[in-house]
Protein backbone atom coordinates (compact mmCIF):
# COMPACT_ATOMS: atom_id res chain seq x y z
CA UNK A 1 0.00 0.00 0.00
CA UNK A 2 3.05 1.73 0.40
CA UNK A 3 3.96 2.75 -3.37
CA UNK A 4 0.13 3.76 -3.93
CA UNK A 5 -0.09 6.24 -1.42
CA UNK A 6 3.77 7.53 -2.52
CA UNK A 7 2.63 8.17 -5.83
CA UNK A 8 -0.57 9.57 -4.82
CA UNK A 9 1.91 12.23 -3.07
CA UNK A 10 3.73 12.93 -5.73
CA UNK A 11 1.28 12.98 -8.19
CA UNK A 12 -0.32 15.55 -5.98
CA UNK A 13 2.66 17.50 -4.77
CA UNK A 14 3.45 18.04 -9.08
CA UNK A 15 -0.21 19.20 -9.55
CA UNK A 16 0.77 21.60 -6.76
CA UNK A 17 3.08 23.28 -8.09
CA UNK A 18 2.54 23.08 -11.62
CA UNK A 19 -1.09 24.98 -10.26
CA UNK A 20 0.90 27.41 -8.16
CA UNK A 21 3.48 28.06 -10.63
CA UNK A 22 0.93 28.80 -13.07
CA UNK A 23 -1.04 31.06 -10.93
CA UNK A 24 1.63 33.16 -9.73
CA UNK A 25 3.01 33.47 -13.45
CA UNK A 26 -0.40 34.44 -15.02
CA UNK A 27 -0.21 37.18 -11.78
CA UNK A 28 3.22 38.20 -12.51
CA UNK A 29 2.26 38.62 -16.06
CA UNK A 30 -0.77 40.90 -15.65
CA UNK A 31 1.39 43.57 -15.07
CA UNK A 32 3.64 43.13 -18.56
CA UNK A 33 -0.03 43.83 -20.23
CA UNK A 34 -0.76 47.57 -20.97
CA UNK A 35 -3.76 50.07 -22.54
CA UNK A 36 -3.00 52.80 -24.33
CA UNK A 37 -6.05 55.02 -25.31
CA UNK A 38 -5.68 57.36 -28.30
CA UNK A 39 -7.48 60.73 -28.71
CA UNK A 40 -11.43 60.10 -29.45
CA UNK A 41 -12.69 60.87 -32.74
CA UNK A 42 -16.00 61.57 -33.96
CA UNK A 43 -17.79 60.92 -37.30
CA UNK A 44 -21.39 61.16 -38.69
CA UNK A 45 -23.06 57.72 -40.50
CA UNK A 46 -24.82 58.34 -43.50
CA UNK A 47 -28.01 57.83 -41.63
CA UNK A 48 -26.93 61.40 -39.58
CA UNK A 49 -26.18 59.14 -36.38
CA UNK A 50 -22.99 60.40 -34.23
CA UNK A 51 -19.55 58.26 -34.16
CA UNK A 52 -17.44 58.04 -31.20
CA UNK A 53 -14.36 56.27 -31.95
CA UNK A 54 -11.46 55.43 -29.40
CA UNK A 55 -8.50 53.69 -30.92
CA UNK A 56 -7.41 51.29 -28.01
CA UNK A 57 -3.92 49.61 -28.41
CA UNK A 58 -3.16 46.93 -26.51
CA UNK A 59 0.50 45.27 -25.80
CA UNK A 60 0.46 41.88 -24.23
CA UNK A 61 3.87 41.04 -22.79
CA UNK A 62 2.99 38.74 -20.43
CA UNK A 63 3.46 34.48 -20.33
CA UNK A 64 0.05 33.78 -21.64
CA UNK A 65 -1.98 34.86 -24.26
CA UNK A 66 -5.25 37.03 -23.68
CA UNK A 67 -8.37 35.12 -24.85
CA UNK A 68 -12.28 36.59 -25.45
CA UNK A 69 -10.92 40.45 -24.59
CA UNK A 70 -13.89 42.41 -24.68
CA UNK A 71 -15.04 46.09 -23.70
CA UNK A 72 -18.22 47.74 -23.83
CA UNK A 73 -19.36 51.05 -23.03
CA UNK A 74 -22.81 52.58 -22.36
CA UNK A 75 -23.69 56.10 -22.36
CA UNK A 76 -26.33 56.58 -19.97
CA UNK A 77 -28.70 59.77 -19.24
CA UNK A 78 -28.85 61.80 -16.18
CA UNK A 79 -31.91 58.83 -15.10
CA UNK A 80 -29.73 55.93 -15.90
CA UNK A 81 -31.60 55.28 -19.42
CA UNK A 82 -29.05 54.06 -22.08
CA UNK A 83 -28.12 56.66 -24.76
CA UNK A 84 -25.87 54.43 -26.16
CA UNK A 85 -23.79 51.27 -26.03
CA UNK A 86 -20.63 50.33 -28.24
CA UNK A 87 -18.58 47.03 -27.30
CA UNK A 88 -15.24 45.87 -29.18
CA UNK A 89 -14.22 42.48 -29.22
CA UNK A 90 -11.11 40.64 -29.39
CA UNK A 91 -10.61 36.85 -29.80
CA UNK A 92 -7.00 36.45 -28.58
CA UNK A 93 -4.02 38.61 -27.95
CA UNK A 94 -1.26 36.29 -28.39
CA UNK A 95 1.94 36.77 -26.18
CA UNK A 96 4.29 38.90 -27.16
CA UNK A 97 1.83 40.77 -29.23
CA UNK A 98 -0.16 44.03 -29.86
CA UNK A 99 -3.30 44.72 -31.06
CA UNK A 100 -5.12 47.94 -32.02
CA UNK A 101 -8.57 48.52 -32.28
CA UNK A 102 -11.06 51.38 -32.84
CA UNK A 103 -14.10 51.27 -30.20
CA UNK A 104 -17.46 52.62 -31.54
CA UNK A 105 -20.13 53.84 -30.24
CA UNK A 106 -23.22 55.21 -32.16
CA UNK A 107 -25.35 58.12 -30.31
CA UNK A 108 -28.68 59.30 -31.61
CA UNK A 109 -28.55 62.75 -30.70
CA UNK A 110 -31.84 63.37 -31.90
CA UNK A 111 -33.16 60.41 -29.66
CA UNK A 112 -31.36 62.02 -26.49
CA UNK A 113 -31.82 65.71 -27.41
CA UNK A 114 -36.28 64.40 -28.25
CA UNK A 115 -36.09 63.28 -24.66
CA UNK A 116 -34.45 65.96 -22.62
CA UNK A 117 -34.51 68.98 -24.27
CA UNK A 118 -32.04 70.99 -21.76
CA UNK A 119 -29.01 68.98 -23.67
CA UNK A 120 -29.82 71.00 -26.65
CA UNK A 121 -29.01 74.24 -24.34
CA UNK A 122 -27.30 73.65 -21.08
CA UNK A 123 -24.04 72.15 -20.26
CA UNK A 124 -24.57 68.87 -18.59
CA UNK A 125 -22.70 65.56 -17.96
CA UNK A 126 -23.79 61.90 -19.27
CA UNK A 127 -23.08 58.70 -17.49
CA UNK A 128 -20.33 56.59 -18.62
CA UNK A 129 -20.29 52.12 -17.55
CA UNK A 130 -16.93 51.11 -19.10
CA UNK A 131 -16.62 47.05 -18.40
CA UNK A 132 -13.49 45.28 -19.52
CA UNK A 133 -12.60 41.75 -19.62
CA UNK A 134 -10.23 39.07 -20.40
CA UNK A 135 -9.32 35.89 -19.94
CA UNK A 136 -5.27 35.25 -19.01
CA UNK A 137 -4.24 31.59 -20.11
CA UNK A 138 -7.31 30.66 -20.57
CA UNK A 139 -8.46 29.87 -17.55
CA UNK A 140 -8.73 32.91 -15.39
CA UNK A 141 -11.31 35.22 -15.93
CA UNK A 142 -10.70 38.52 -15.32
CA UNK A 143 -13.20 42.21 -15.22
CA UNK A 144 -12.85 45.65 -14.54
CA UNK A 145 -15.61 48.09 -14.51
CA UNK A 146 -16.01 51.76 -13.63
CA UNK A 147 -18.44 54.19 -13.79
CA UNK A 148 -17.49 57.53 -14.01
CA UNK A 149 -19.39 60.81 -15.74
CA UNK A 150 -18.02 63.01 -18.65
CA UNK A 151 -18.87 66.38 -19.54
CA UNK A 152 -21.74 66.87 -22.13
CA UNK A 153 -21.44 70.55 -24.02
CA UNK A 154 -24.75 71.61 -25.22
CA UNK A 155 -24.30 72.20 -28.94
CA UNK A 156 -26.77 75.09 -28.89
CA UNK A 157 -25.75 76.76 -25.31
CA UNK A 158 -26.82 79.92 -24.00
CA UNK A 159 -29.44 80.31 -26.90
CA UNK A 160 -30.81 83.57 -26.76
CA UNK A 161 -32.55 86.11 -29.23
CA UNK A 162 -31.42 89.50 -29.20
CA UNK A 163 -33.93 92.98 -29.09
CA UNK A 164 -36.51 92.73 -32.14
CA UNK A 165 -35.83 95.74 -34.51
CA UNK A 166 -38.62 96.71 -37.30
CA UNK A 167 -37.73 98.60 -40.42
CA UNK A 168 -40.35 99.67 -43.24
CA UNK A 169 -40.30 96.80 -45.67
CA UNK A 170 -43.81 98.16 -47.60
CA UNK A 171 -46.90 99.69 -46.92
CA UNK A 172 -48.11 96.82 -45.20
CA UNK A 173 -45.28 94.66 -43.91
CA UNK A 174 -42.29 95.38 -41.88
CA UNK A 175 -38.93 94.21 -41.89
CA UNK A 176 -38.20 92.41 -38.42
CA UNK A 177 -34.43 91.25 -38.01
CA UNK A 178 -34.06 89.32 -34.47
CA UNK A 179 -30.35 88.85 -33.45
CA UNK A 180 -29.49 85.49 -32.72
CA UNK A 181 -26.28 84.40 -30.47
CA UNK A 182 -25.64 80.93 -29.00
CA UNK A 183 -22.00 78.36 -27.77
CA UNK A 184 -21.58 75.25 -30.18
CA UNK A 185 -19.88 73.84 -26.95
CA UNK A 186 -21.00 70.36 -28.26
CA UNK A 187 -17.83 68.25 -29.91
CA UNK A 188 -19.76 68.45 -33.46
CA UNK A 189 -20.53 71.15 -35.82
CA UNK A 190 -24.02 72.59 -36.04
CA UNK A 191 -24.82 72.88 -39.56
CA UNK A 192 -28.76 73.61 -40.50
CA UNK A 193 -31.14 75.69 -40.19
CA UNK A 194 -33.26 77.66 -37.72
CA UNK A 195 -37.19 78.32 -38.51
CA UNK A 196 -39.14 80.59 -36.29
CA UNK A 197 -42.50 81.94 -36.18
CA UNK A 198 -43.35 85.08 -34.54
CA UNK A 199 -46.42 85.00 -32.62
CA UNK A 200 -48.24 88.25 -31.34
CA UNK A 201 -49.75 88.97 -27.76
CA UNK A 202 -53.15 87.35 -28.73
CA UNK A 203 -51.13 84.17 -30.24
CA UNK A 204 -51.68 84.44 -33.78
CA UNK A 205 -48.81 84.08 -36.17
CA UNK A 206 -47.88 87.09 -37.69
CA UNK A 207 -44.55 85.87 -39.18
CA UNK A 208 -42.29 82.77 -39.93
CA UNK A 209 -38.55 83.13 -40.85
CA UNK A 210 -35.81 80.75 -41.68
CA UNK A 211 -32.29 81.19 -41.45
CA UNK A 212 -28.99 79.01 -42.35
CA UNK A 213 -26.46 78.14 -39.47
CA UNK A 214 -23.07 76.78 -39.44
CA UNK A 215 -21.82 77.05 -35.91
CA UNK A 216 -18.02 74.79 -35.61
CA UNK A 217 -17.87 73.46 -32.36
CA UNK A 218 -15.97 74.99 -29.57
CA UNK A 219 -17.17 78.45 -30.62
CA UNK A 220 -19.45 80.91 -30.33
CA UNK A 221 -22.79 82.12 -33.20
CA UNK A 222 -23.55 84.97 -33.97
CA UNK A 223 -26.54 85.58 -36.67
CA UNK A 224 -29.76 86.81 -36.99
CA UNK A 225 -33.12 86.37 -38.12
CA UNK A 226 -35.52 87.87 -41.05
CA UNK A 227 -39.26 87.76 -40.82
CA UNK A 228 -42.07 89.80 -42.67
CA UNK A 229 -44.91 90.93 -40.30
CA UNK A 230 -47.92 92.52 -41.19
CA UNK A 231 -47.57 96.26 -39.57
CA UNK A 232 -51.26 95.13 -38.15
CA UNK A 233 -50.43 92.31 -36.31
CA UNK A 234 -47.74 93.68 -34.60
CA UNK A 235 -47.81 93.78 -30.59
CA UNK A 236 -45.56 94.59 -27.96
CA UNK A 237 -45.01 91.41 -26.56
CA UNK A 238 -45.59 88.35 -27.93
CA UNK A 239 -43.33 85.04 -28.18
CA UNK A 240 -41.02 83.35 -30.73
CA UNK A 241 -41.34 79.33 -31.47
CA UNK A 242 -37.60 78.33 -32.59
CA UNK A 243 -36.95 75.23 -34.25
CA UNK A 244 -33.73 73.56 -35.24
CA UNK A 245 -33.24 71.29 -38.25
CA UNK A 246 -29.49 69.89 -38.47
CA UNK A 247 -28.61 66.55 -39.97
CA UNK A 248 -28.13 65.72 -36.28
CA UNK A 249 -30.95 66.45 -34.64
CA UNK A 250 -34.10 68.01 -34.58
CA UNK A 251 -36.83 69.08 -32.24
CA UNK A 252 -40.56 68.48 -32.48
CA UNK A 253 -41.39 70.70 -29.43
CA UNK A 254 -40.46 74.20 -30.61
CA UNK A 255 -38.26 76.38 -28.01
CA UNK A 256 -40.41 79.24 -26.93
CA UNK A 257 -38.89 82.78 -26.24
CA UNK A 258 -40.86 85.55 -25.06
CA UNK A 259 -39.76 89.11 -26.08
CA UNK A 260 -41.60 92.61 -25.15
CA UNK B 1 20.13 -0.29 33.32
CA UNK B 2 22.12 0.33 30.28
CA UNK B 3 18.82 -0.14 27.85
CA UNK B 4 16.78 2.57 29.67
CA UNK B 5 19.88 4.58 28.60
CA UNK B 6 20.13 3.49 25.58
CA UNK B 7 16.66 3.92 24.81
CA UNK B 8 16.65 7.71 25.85
CA UNK B 9 19.38 8.56 24.01
CA UNK B 10 18.03 6.58 20.90
CA UNK B 11 14.37 8.90 21.65
CA UNK B 12 16.69 11.81 21.67
CA UNK B 13 18.43 10.93 18.81
CA UNK B 14 15.16 10.51 17.36
CA UNK B 15 13.46 14.06 18.36
CA UNK B 16 16.54 15.56 17.05
CA UNK B 17 16.35 13.91 13.61
CA UNK B 18 12.88 14.94 13.63
CA UNK B 19 12.91 18.44 15.00
CA UNK B 20 16.45 18.83 11.82
CA UNK B 21 14.02 17.75 9.36
CA UNK B 22 11.14 19.70 10.27
CA UNK B 23 13.26 22.89 10.34
CA UNK B 24 14.81 22.13 6.71
CA UNK B 25 10.94 21.24 5.75
CA UNK B 26 9.73 24.59 7.09
CA UNK B 27 12.73 26.79 5.99
CA UNK B 28 12.57 25.07 2.43
CA UNK B 29 8.70 25.85 2.51
CA UNK B 30 9.56 29.53 3.52
CA UNK B 31 12.26 29.83 0.55
CA UNK B 32 10.06 28.32 -1.57
CA UNK B 33 6.75 30.88 -0.43
CA UNK B 34 9.66 33.94 0.05
CA UNK B 35 10.73 33.09 -4.20
CA UNK B 36 7.46 32.72 -5.22
CA UNK B 37 6.29 36.31 -3.02
CA UNK B 38 8.72 37.89 -5.56
CA UNK B 39 6.58 37.23 -8.19
CA UNK B 40 3.49 38.62 -6.95
CA UNK B 41 4.87 41.68 -4.96
CA UNK B 42 3.66 43.77 -7.65
CA UNK B 43 0.51 42.98 -7.91
CA UNK B 44 -0.16 42.47 -3.73
CA UNK B 45 0.96 45.91 -3.25
CA UNK B 46 -2.34 46.87 -5.26
CA UNK B 47 -4.41 44.32 -3.08
CA UNK B 48 -5.17 45.23 0.51
CA UNK B 49 -5.34 42.33 2.56
CA UNK B 50 -3.55 40.10 0.30
CA UNK B 51 -0.31 39.85 1.73
CA UNK B 52 -1.74 39.06 5.22
CA UNK B 53 -3.74 36.10 3.48
CA UNK B 54 -1.03 34.54 1.90
CA UNK B 55 1.56 34.91 5.13
CA UNK B 56 -1.27 33.50 7.57
CA UNK B 57 -1.66 30.64 5.20
CA UNK B 58 2.06 30.20 5.04
CA UNK B 59 2.55 30.29 8.88
CA UNK B 60 -0.20 27.86 9.95
CA UNK B 61 1.02 25.80 6.73
CA UNK B 62 4.46 25.75 8.16
CA UNK B 63 3.12 24.80 11.47
CA UNK B 64 1.31 21.91 10.51
CA UNK B 65 4.45 20.76 8.90
CA UNK B 66 6.48 21.06 11.60
CA UNK B 67 4.65 19.72 13.86
CA UNK B 68 3.47 16.71 11.13
CA UNK B 69 7.28 16.10 11.11
CA UNK B 70 7.34 16.36 15.00
CA UNK B 71 4.90 13.34 15.16
CA UNK B 72 6.05 11.44 12.90
CA UNK B 73 6.18 7.87 13.59
CA UNK B 74 2.66 7.97 15.13
CA UNK B 75 -0.54 7.97 14.72
CA UNK B 76 -0.63 12.26 15.09
CA UNK B 77 1.66 12.74 11.94
CA UNK B 78 -1.68 11.44 9.96
CA UNK B 79 -4.02 13.30 12.68
CA UNK B 80 -2.31 16.50 11.34
CA UNK B 81 -1.92 15.99 7.72
CA UNK B 82 -5.76 15.34 7.11
CA UNK B 83 -5.61 18.81 9.66
CA UNK B 84 -3.52 20.44 7.03
CA UNK B 85 -5.38 19.62 4.38
CA UNK B 86 -8.76 20.14 5.55
CA UNK B 87 -7.18 23.64 6.29
CA UNK B 88 -5.73 24.37 2.93
CA UNK B 89 -9.79 23.22 1.16
CA UNK B 90 -11.00 25.92 4.12
CA UNK B 91 -8.89 28.50 3.78
CA UNK B 92 -9.15 28.42 -0.12
CA UNK B 93 -12.70 28.38 0.25
CA UNK B 94 -13.19 31.16 3.19
CA UNK B 95 -10.08 33.58 1.19
CA UNK B 96 -11.11 32.99 -2.48
CA UNK B 97 -14.98 34.12 -1.32
CA UNK B 98 -16.08 31.18 -3.13
CA UNK B 99 -14.11 32.05 -6.37
CA UNK B 100 -15.32 34.93 -6.94
CA UNK B 101 -12.48 37.56 -6.21
CA UNK B 102 -14.15 41.24 -5.85
CA UNK B 103 -11.92 44.42 -5.24
CA UNK B 104 -12.43 48.14 -6.02
CA UNK B 105 -10.03 50.65 -6.61
CA UNK B 106 -11.11 54.02 -6.35
CA UNK B 107 -13.77 53.88 -9.19
CA UNK B 108 -12.64 50.71 -10.85
CA UNK B 109 -14.12 47.78 -9.39
CA UNK B 110 -12.02 44.25 -10.70
CA UNK B 111 -13.48 40.75 -10.32
CA UNK B 112 -11.39 37.88 -10.68
CA UNK B 113 -13.34 34.43 -11.34
CA UNK B 114 -11.02 32.16 -10.02
CA UNK B 115 -13.29 29.10 -9.39
CA UNK B 116 -11.56 26.75 -11.83
CA UNK B 117 -8.46 27.15 -10.31
CA UNK B 118 -10.30 26.88 -7.02
CA UNK B 119 -11.90 23.83 -8.30
CA UNK B 120 -9.08 22.31 -9.04
CA UNK B 121 -6.99 23.47 -5.78
CA UNK B 122 -10.19 21.68 -4.07
CA UNK B 123 -9.49 18.53 -5.88
CA UNK B 124 -6.12 18.53 -4.89
CA UNK B 125 -6.61 19.63 -1.45
CA UNK B 126 -8.91 16.33 -1.61
CA UNK B 127 -6.53 14.01 -2.83
CA UNK B 128 -4.42 15.12 -0.05
CA UNK B 129 -6.60 14.66 2.31
CA UNK B 130 -7.60 10.90 0.92
CA UNK B 131 -3.47 10.28 1.02
CA UNK B 132 -3.15 11.14 4.41
CA UNK B 133 -6.27 8.93 5.42
CA UNK B 134 -4.66 6.39 3.09
CA UNK B 135 -1.88 6.70 5.44
CA UNK B 136 -3.45 6.34 8.76
CA UNK B 137 -5.31 3.27 7.56
CA UNK B 138 -1.90 2.03 6.46
CA UNK B 139 0.23 2.93 9.72
CA UNK B 140 -2.61 1.21 11.81
CA UNK B 141 -2.91 -1.97 9.69
CA UNK B 142 0.47 -2.25 9.69
CA UNK B 143 0.70 -1.86 13.25
CA UNK B 144 -1.57 -4.16 13.83
CA UNK B 145 0.54 -6.59 11.75
CA UNK B 146 3.52 -6.01 13.93
CA UNK B 147 1.57 -6.85 17.47
CA UNK B 148 -0.21 -9.80 16.14
CA UNK B 149 3.37 -11.47 14.85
Amino acid sequence: MRVPIRMIGLATTFFWIFLIAFFVSAVYSLKDVHFDFGDPQTNLTSDNKFILSLPVSITNKGFYNIDSFNMSTEVLDREGLSIARGSTFIPIIAKNGSVTVTHNMTIDINDLLERYQDYLFNDTEVKIHEIVGMKIGDMIPLQASANFSVPWGAPLYNFSLGEVEYAAYNLTHFRAVVPISFENHAPFDVVGTIQTRMNNSAGEVIGNGQTNIEAYHNSPYNGYLELYVPITGITESGRFEIYFQTPLFNNEKPLVIRYG
Amino acid sequence: MADTKNDSKKRVRNFTFKALKATVKGVLCYVFYFVLWMFVAPIAEIIPGFQMMVETFVIVYIIFIIIGELTSGTIFQYCFNVARALFVIGYLIFSLNGGIFGLTLENISFMVDLRLFLAIAMLLGLLGLAKSVLQAVNYMSEKAEYTSI
